[in-house]
């Protein structure tokens, strides 16, 4: 076989390539050497720190490189290299740093010109000193003359390249470079940083790829066991993010990463008809729940739903919002900037005239996009959207200062928020995360809030968002669709825009002589130790209007065989808990805070152990569902929990979907039908 | 401004790969620039054979160039510049790759199999456009082995420099490659 197959394969040497362009490669020449000099400058700040940033480390750049690409592309393409060489380096630095990190953008774009320093190579003798010694001054010259005066045309941005001429003949010679060398070098280990990452590990066939964007990572939370641990505290998480990135993944074909998926915010997503309080005195109600656990037949779930207040339609309080728009050149694609000019009429269509409404961006077209308008002026609010456009040359350094200085001068009598959107580039001008976290929080404390809608896979720095939306008492969204920019900022306005109570925490005191063992299902970016829950200073998540919360416990009974832990040979527990009533599987206490209170309120409910049910078919389609959600994100997870097939929770959910106005469960049964056949699991 | 420039002096014996790295690495752009220059039509090619689209192999290229910039220091000079060069290029490619695969874009990587430039009157283009479609589907190591060895017609030891492995796992990858290709070829 091997003659045959040697002379087969040996014709793939064969094929023809085509050659490169004239303009591709003096673009990418053009682009190579500004990123140099911007290497250089940075050099020179930094002698310290290692250059450049390893291919392998760079999950947070800001900009993704093929639309970085792209737009310098473009902008040469207009043949002006002074234009270039401002952007590029800038370009470049926002490429190669990371997130937050501070962006150094050289004025002048430095010429090095060391003749003195050619004493390295060692086969470079005195003539190539003299060579290259007697080529600097060249193009040097050219260049600065393109970055004063910016009159030059395509020829002299050729001109970067004075010595093209004077080079070896590059396209044919240099066409295949003989290995010859590679002989003295043969088994030199080499340590540079992409050498050391090697050739990438063979692609996985049942994908989850790194994907460029950034979750914090966490463990399941654990079981605990009562006698030890008899108190549970978290604080509540209303966001969806993680629900719609995982969609996407699953709608693009691959697994989502593990630490993506976030189960409470998974169940979050879904609207569950909990009864709504009456009054704004009290700005939540509390509903319970105890059903039969779907995957463990021995344990029981015990669900905790809340429902916000639903302000009245008749009421009308003013907002003052100030949208930061994120204008990269990231957000160039169809999912990020068009998709974002489309939700974001939305939102102000359903806006009144007692709303004002200001834009600023940053990143790219830097600064006041719209002056505070009043919301009915909805023409100019649209025109002003509509003008935007990804992918400017400025630096947008202070643009979150900026939108909320505009949202402190317009300061009214109800909602004061700065809705962030970006695609993952928080270069909103303080670099450093905690300073911009610091500062939120400041901001927050004197009356404006911070929400984060996420556009884009790729670069979306999940963490980043979500601990700034924590810090500003606000949401973070991603929205991947018109749809879900609809269920967003049209549905759950409400929720987004206005928050009825702050820093709601969550604390479970179960009765060990009901319970065995506990476990939070989701949560684990939320906990909270047990003394935080009385501590005000300690900050929770929020809850806007209409909103509904759940958590969901996993308990074993005692007595049910079930448990994970053996009882304490030593243990005693009887003595403890024969005084305690036996009734009340544990007791349920929140606290949280009015919009503007800085005292907390305390509610407690007993957790009665009549509310259980017997079946799982006893319990309610809500119910049914958020265990199905449940036992789908623990899944995706990879959880050492619950063993349910994909069917199994089809069979669940489609059981539970209800009335479904919208849509939203529908969608979600697609999606264990495409996580099944993704992962080749029934 | 090329008149400036004593042609006969660079034309007479050019600077080695290694030493215009070096000087690079040390902050001189002339060397720098003319390095980049020099190597664009062999990253271009590279990325031309491994991506299979021009368009494609024109970002990666330019991409490449700018990374060069700042990677250029980690150039040691233990292995031969254009051995270093093409695995930073590979892993180009595999960046991108990977960039498109997670966004469902598996369809356009496997139909997209051979250089959209292939000559039409090359009477055995149907051939060829099969033999790479095959060698595509291959595993990543026994793909890389089969490509580096046959398309670019290196040693199996020059290959696994690159490949970062010895040379007997490159001919082990190889001869797994032919077992998984008999039937196909």
């Amino acid at each position: 076989m091997t003659a045959h197959d040697d002379k087969k394969l040996s014709q793939l040497s064969q094929l023809a390539m085509p050659e490169p362009t004239d303009a591709a490669r003096r673009r990418a020449l053009d682009a190579a050497l500004l990123a140099f000099d911007a290497a250089q400058a940075d050099a020179e700040k930094s002698s310290d720190a290692p250059q450049g940033r390893s291919w392998g480390a760079r999950l947070r750049s800001i900009i993704p490189q093929r639309s970085w690409i792209m737009d310098t592309r473009i902008t040469l393409g207009f043949g002006t290299a002074a234009v270039a060489l401002l952007l590029l380096p800038l370009g470049y630095q926002l490429y190669s740093s990371t997130a937050i990190t501070p962006v150094a953008i050289p004025a002048t774009v430095e010429l090095k010109q060391q003749p003195g320093q050619f004493s390295v190579g060692q086969d470079a003798g005195a003539m190539q000193q003299e060579v290259l010694a007697e080529a600097a001054p060249v193009v040097p010259t050219e260049r600065t003359e393109a970055g004063t005066d910016g009159l030059v045309d395509d020829v002299g941005a050729a001109s970067v390249l004075a010595q093209k001429s004077a080079a070896p003949s590059p396209r044919t010679s240099m066409a295949i470079e003989p290995f010859a060398a590679a002989q003295s070098a043969a088994s030199g280990a080499v340590s540079d940083m992409e050498m050391a990452v090697g050739m990438p590990a063979p692609m996985a066939m049942a994908p989850t790829e790194p994907s460029g964007d950034s979750f914090s990572s966490f463990d399941e939370s654990p079981v605990k066991v009562v006698q030890n641990e008899p108190v549970s505290t978290f604080s509540i998480d209303v966001d969806t993010a993680a629900y719609s990135y995982v969609r996407q993944a699953l709608n693009d074909g691959w697994m989502p990463e593990p630490d993506a998926v976030r189960i409470e915010e998974m169940i979050n997503y879904f609207n569950y008809a909990y009864p709504a309080p009456d009054s704004p005195q009290t700005p939540f109600k509390t509903t319970l729940q105890v059903y039969p656990t779907p995957w463990n037949a021995k344990t029981q779930l015990l669900q905790i739903g809340i429902k916000g207040y639903v302000p009245p339609l008749t009421e009308d309080k003013p907002s003052n919002l100030v949208f930061l728009l994120d204008t990269s050149g990231s957000m160039d694609e169809p999912d990020k900037l068009p998709l974002l000019k489309r939700a974001f009429a939305l939102l102000v269509d359903q806006l009144s005239s007692n709303d004002t409404v200001s834009i600023v961006a940053y990143a790219g077209s830097a600064g006041v996009v719209l002056e505070p308008s009043k919301a009915s002026d909805k023409a100019k609010i649209l025109a002003a959207l509509e003008n935007l456009s990804a992918g400017g040359s400025t630096a947008g350094a202070e643009g979150i200062e900026l939108a909320y200085r505009l949202a402190e001068e317009n300061k009214v009598d109800g909602i004061n928020r700065v809705i962030l959107a970006t695609d993952g580039d928080f270069n909103v001008g303080i670099e450093d995360p905690e300073d911009l976290k610091t500062f939120i929080k400041s901001k927050r404390d004197a009356g404006v809030s911070l929400s984060v809608l996420g556009f884009g896979q790729g670069n979306l720095g999940d963490d980043t968002m979500q601990a700034l939306a924590q810090n500003g008492n606000g949401n973070a969204s991603y929205i991947d669709s018109f749809r879900e920019a609809q269920k967003v900022l049209v549905q759950e306005m409400g929720g987004t825009l206005e928050t009825i109570a702050k820093d709601v925490k969550i604390q479970v005191e179960f009765n060990p002589a009901v319970v065995a063992e506990y476990r939070l299902v989701g949560y684990e970016t939320r906990a909270l130790n047990r003394e935080d829950f009385n501590n005000d200073k300690v900050d929770a998540g929020d809850i806007g209007a209409g909103h509904t919360v759940t958590a969901i416990y996993e308990i074993t009974p005692v007595g049910s065989g079930a448990a994970l832990n053996d009882p304490l040979r030593y243990g005693s527990d009887t003595a403890a808990t024969a005084v305690l009533p036996s009734d009340e599987i544990g007791f349920l206490k929140m606290r949280y805070k009015a919009p503007d209170g800085e005292m907390s309120k305390l509610i407690e409910t007993p957790i009665s152990k009549s509310l259980a049910v017997e079946s799982l078919a006893a319990a309610s389609d809500d119910s049914r569902w958020a265990a199905a959600v449940a036992a789908f994100a623990q899944k995706l997870k990879g959880s050492s929990y619950g063993e349910m097939t994909y069917a199994q929770i089809k069979a669940l959910a489609q059981g539970a979907r209800g009335a479904d106005e919208n849509g939203y469960r529908a969608e979600f049964m697609q999606l264990i039908t495409s996580a099944a056949i993704i992962s080749g699991q029934d | 401004m090329a008149a400036f420039v004593d042609q006969s002096a660079l034309a007479r014996e050019p600077v080695p790969d290694a030493s215009l790295a070096l000087l690079a690495a040390r902050g001189d752009r002339l060397a720098f620039a003319q390095l980049v220059e020099r190597h664009y039509d062999y990253i271009f090619r590279i990325a031309c054979k491994w991506s299979g689209k021009r368009s494609d192999a024109e970002d990666i290229a330019q991409d490449v160039c700018v990374k060069l910039a700042s990677s250029i220091k980690s150039f040691d000079g233990r292995a031969a510049f254009t051995s270093w060069l093409y695995r930073v290029v590979l892993n180009a490619v595999r960046d991108m790759q990977r960039a498109r695969s997670r966004r469902g874009r598996h369809i356009d990587r496997y139909a997209e199999v051979a250089p959209d430039a292939a000559l039409p009157e090359q009477e055995d283009a149907t051939a060829m456009t099969e033999i790479w479609a095959a060698v595509r589907r291959l595993p990543d190591q026994q793909r890389d082995a089969v490509l580096l060895v046959y398309a670019e017609e290196m040693s199996h030891a020059q290959a696994g420099e690159i490949m970062g492995c010895k040379e007997a796992t490159v001919s082990w990858h190889i001869h797994e490659a032919k077992k998984t290709l008999r039937g196909l070829l």
